[in-house]
């Protein structure tokens, strides 16, 4: 929590910063995968475009494997 | 039994889209689920999401990108007699739109960030797929996200802060 930026907050027509301390944030930070995110890191932008893509194909591929069987029962 | 419609093809499909509006040198910035795959977040993303400029040069560049591509608008019912010219992009502003690309939203304005001119200082030029394109920050990313007010974006700012945390130890590190 110490890393966050827990100023007063800024003028009404400025965004407050992107690290700003939010509890409900951080609620919902718990459950993040940080080990995805470090080995995301590791790669360049294009890798993480492809990687985004061989995914997405992964589960278009699931979705028509699940309507199949929907449709042979 | 009745039978189920096949699951629509749903991509967010920047590998050709970012190609295609370079190649007409159109003037936009990356910001949505395609900025935070370009810091690394882990997350799926269905539509490609820009900022573009309202300059005259850049509508008619916008226009001529996706004529070919059937945009249409997305969700409305099918038959309206929507044409993508530069007479429809100058008379609005944003664009959620179906193509044969996939889908895209071209937005002349954005909450929290303004118009493409305003944007222009919180982005970045990255590579992806053989072109240098404009990415809004990962620090404005959150920004924009935060100003959205979508409670569906709450998992999502958690992670792009979880990302800006892991990201400043390895500089702080380096």
């Amino acid at each position: 929590m110490s890393e966050h930026n827990q100023n007063e907050l800024p003028p009404l027509d400025e965004p407050v910063p992107a690290d700003w301390y939010d509890p409900v944030i951080e609620a919902y930070k718990k459950d993040v995968d940080r080990t995805l995110l470090r080995e995301n890191l590791k790669l360049t932008v294009d890798e993480r475009f492809r990687k985004f893509e061989s995914f997405m194909k992964a589960v278009q591929e699931l979705r028509g494997i699940a309507w199949k069987n929907g449709n042979a029962q | 039994m009745e039978k189920r419609e096949r699951p629509i093809k749903v991509e967010a499909n920047f590998r050709e889209i970012l190609p295609l509006l370079t190649r007409h040198k159109v003037r936009f910035i990356v910001i949505g689920g395609g900025a935070g795959i370009a810091y690394g977040l882990a997350r799926t993303t269905y539509d490609v999401d820009v900022v573009y400029a309202r300059d005259a040069e850049n509508i008619r560049n916008l226009a001529a990108a996706f004529q070919a591509r059937d945009p249409y608008l997305r969700g409305a019912p099918p038959g309206l007699p929507f044409r993508w010219d530069e007479a429809t992009i100058r008379a609005g502003l944003n664009f959620t739109l179906t193509t044969t690309l996939g889908d895209v939203d071209f937005l002349g304005e954005v909450s929290g960030g303004g118009n493409y001119e305003q944007l222009l200082p919180f982005s970045k030029e990255l590579d992806a797929y053989g072109v240098r394109c404009r990415f809004v920050t990962l620090e404005k990313l959150i920004q924009l996200k935060r100003a959205a007010g979508r409670p569906k974006d709450l998992e999502v700012i958690a992670e792009l802060q979880a990302l800006l945390e892991e990201r400043r130890k390895l500089e702080s590190n380096a």
